[in-house]
């Protein structure tokens, strides 16, 4: 295999990742879907550090990625003791709410209004009747014995 | 300034393909990150899979045609996936697409030699922490799409950090590749050394547990003062903060009010 292209092969993917959950993390308003797309920008720089410990042939690329998905545990935990405290004092997750910890002198986040949603009846699978009809018994209909 | 424009200028005719790819996968993914109901859902597609067909066009070729197609199945997955994750506006279904966005990177990583790494994250992220992300969202969402999901920051939220993003992204591409014309800038693989793929985890052990083994015992503790903050944070927040009444909810905007959701300093 041809090293140096598999290494800018990897490279580009995981400048991809990167730059999907940055996407994710600036437009995004959850705080589980921000929390989320940042683990994304963790996983595009751990696919980069593999490529580079193949190129070089080190392990230390790998062992940096070990130590990463360590303190991604570590940094998932106290983020999710953090948005369930912040959601039993507000009772939402949305990032937004807490924008009157802003500077003194910065205007108001407004919402936008929200889109029209078009309501659908979701189209259920109907499964077609097959086989016979079996007979139906009037007596075990009105009569239960165990139910 | 003028050296990066001379090298942009030497750059960009080789690569218009990359530009174009990159173009086309920035706007299909603005016409979905804008969360709305327009039926745009099919173009966005269309777009995001034509950039990556341009995409891996452009990329240069390092092995045979399984090797190739392999890599191309994997990294396509991961970045589509990573795409609708994103994009997706239910939070359940978000925790889902980038699950299966791990399991893909997971395969990059078994495809690069990293076996114990690859299985790692499968077992660390894809089984523990997006799962534990579930949990909470049933927790702390159970009745579904809120608004928040149905709508971004603002009008400029998708357009700026998508602009962002592709500056990021350039600028990588432009350190990381050289000019069409030019040497290859890249050092030379250490070719005397052992490969990463023969005892691969006995190696890795070894490593981890010689040469780095204060940095093990130090992530160790790490993880435990993680533990013992997240149940003190829960703790402490349910002692003080959950007698008060909660706040109201994010409004929207009516026509007719132009002052703000909430007054000043109605902090629970």
């Amino acid at each position: 295999m041809n090293e140096a292209a598999l290494l800018v092969n990897f490279l580009i993917v995981g400048g991809l990742l990167f730059v999907t959950g940055m996407v994710g993390f600036l437009v995004r308003r959850n705080l589980i879907v921000m929390f989320l797309s940042v683990e994304m920008m963790l996983q595009g720089i751990s696919l980069s550090l593999i490529a580079w410990g193949r190129f070089h042939q080190d392990l230390g690329g790998q062992i940096l990625v070990l130590f990463m998905i360590a303190v991604a545990a570590a940094e998932a935990g106290i983020a999710l003791a953090l948005i369930l405290m912040l959601y039993f004092k507000s009772h939402t997750l949305d990032a937004a709410f807490w924008h009157d910890l802003r500077e003194e002198g910065q205007p108001p986040f407004i919402d936008q209004g929200l889109p029209e949603t078009r309501h659908e009846q979701p189209q259920w699978p109907r499964l077609t009747p097959a086989g016979i009809r079996p007979d139906v018994n009037q007596d075990e209909q009105l009569h239960r014995s165990q139910v | 300034m003028s050296a990066l424009r001379e090298q942009i200028a030497q750059w960009l005719p080789g690569h218009s393909l990359l530009v174009w790819a990159l173009i086309l996968g920035g706007l299909g993914l603005w016409l979905r990150v804008s969360l709305s109901d327009r039926p745009t859902n099919y173009l966005s597609r269309l777009l995001g899979g034509l950039s990556l067909v341009l995409l891996g066009f452009w990329l240069p070729r390092f092995g045979g045609w399984a090797e190739q197609a392999v890599f191309w199945v994997l990294a396509g997955v991961a970045v589509l996936t990573a795409g609708t994750a994103i994009s997706t506006r239910s939070p359940v279904y978000m925790a889902l697409w980038f699950a299966v966005s791990l399991l893909a990177t997971a395969g990059l990583f078994l495809f690069q030699g990293a076996q114990f790494v690859g299985f790692a994250t499968i077992v660390v992220y894809a089984g523990a922490i997006v799962v534990v992300f579930l949990f909470v969202l049933m927790l702390a969402q159970p009745e579904g799409l809120a608004p928040y999901d149905r709508v971004s920051w603002s009008w400029f939220a998708a357009p700026f950090g998508l602009v962002a993003g592709g500056i990021l992204l350039c600028l990588l591409l432009l350190a990381l590749l050289p000019a069409p014309t030019g040497e290859s800038g890249m050092p030379n693989a250490g070719a005397s050394q052992v490969p990463v793929e023969s005892h691969h985890v006995a190696r890795l052990g070894g490593e981890l547990y010689a040469r780095h083994l204060i940095a093990v015992e130090v992530a160790g503790t790490l993880l435990l003062v993680a533990l013992v903050g997240a149940i003190a944070i829960v703790i402490h927040g349910r002692s003080s903060g959950a007698s008060g009444e909660p706040r109201a909810g994010l409004r929207i905007r009516d026509p007719g009010s132009a002052s703000g959701p909430w007054p000043r300093g109605s902090a629970p």
